[in-house]
């Protein structure tokens, strides 16, 4: 149950950078556990992670506190995933 | 074509198309930055609008597009009276068309109805704002400087109640439906997606004659 509710995250985690960066299906689903963000993709500035923040919550209908937010949550696409499970699933 | 409309605040732009018959769809778009991301996607819809046989009109709100009116200036209550106005001046019947934040604009014109995609509260907006304006690191939100009154007017507004409302399929909030489609006012580069302008266009016509028949 665990399980399959976190591999819905990833899915849900995954739609969203696809459709705020703009990134193609095939490129967004190449991402994996260690697939460097912030620093490393070009289209997420800082103001695009305020929107991918922003549509984490609409999608998972969770609520992300400002001091929340820091760079070890948006070093990977594994940390970003396991930051929004915790909430979604909690 | 160009039109021009006058409200209490001065004169500003408005696109027309389609008809010079009514009713008239008047689109207001979301406030701020999102209004650059969905500028296209609106014309899309107002086209294949006129397509259908349908007159439609985006005026340019105070702030907005061509407007002259400094964006620090604006009031939640003059964007408010300018949408009237820009419904008065078509002439009647008119129907709103809101997305995002162009849902609050509506709710004080006299309309034949209201027709929302993904509309978001003042409440809403107010906390996306906050955090542009983090990401930012100084005093504009995502570029803009605005109003200490226009923020102070935001956690109050709310939605006309009795609209059709339109949620992409990725919302889970109840809605009179719910299409395929990513959130184009999220991305940083504008961007267009003609099949589901298309879709919603087919949708609006469809209930403007319900509500004129």
């Amino acid at each position: 149950m665990q399980r399959e509710g976190f591999a819905k995250v990833e899915e849900t985690v995954r739609g969203v950078l696809r459709d705020v960066l703009g990134l193609s299906t095939e490129r967004a689903a190449a991402f994996h556990e260690d697939t460097p963000l912030f620093g490393a993709l070009p289209e997420l500035d800082s103001l695009a992670v305020a929107g991918v923040l922003t549509e984490i919550e609409d999608r998972l209908g969770i609520l992300i506190e400002d001091d929340e937010v820091d760079g070890e949550m948006l070093e990977s696409f594994g940390a970003l995933t396991r930051f929004a499970a915790a909430k979604a699933l909690a | 074509m160009i039109d021009h409309y006058d409200w209490a605040g001065g004169r500003e732009a408005m696109l027309r198309f389609g008809p010079d018959t009514c009713p008239v769809v008047v689109a207001a778009l979301p406030l701020f930055e999102e209004a650059n991301r969905t500028r296209a996607f609106v014309v899309t819809i107002l086209r294949a609008l006129a397509e259908r046989g349908i007159a439609g009109a985006l005026p340019d709100l105070p702030g907005q597009g061509e407007s002259l009116a400094p964006t620090d200036t604006v009031r939640l209550a003059h964007l408010r009276d300018a949408f009237a106005a820009a419904t008065r001046h078509v002439g009647g019947p008119a129907y709103a068309l809101g997305i995002r934040s162009g849902a609050l604009l509506d709710a004080t014109a006299t309309l034949g109805g209201r027709w929302h995609f993904t509309p978001s509260t003042g409440a809403d907006l107010l906390r996306e704002l906050e955090r542009l304006r983090q990401a930012g690191g100084g005093d504009a939100y995502g570029g803009n400087h605005l109003s200490p009154v226009l923020l102070g007017e935001l956690p109050t507004a709310g939605i006309a109640a009795l609209s059709r409302t339109i949620y992409l399929e990725s919302d889970a909030r109840p809605a009179d439906r719910h299409v395929p489609g990513a959130p184009l006012w999220r991305r940083s580069e504008p961007d267009n997606n003609p099949a589901l302008a298309a879709s919603l266009a087919e949708d609006i016509a469809a209930w403007v004659r319900a509500c004129e028949s």
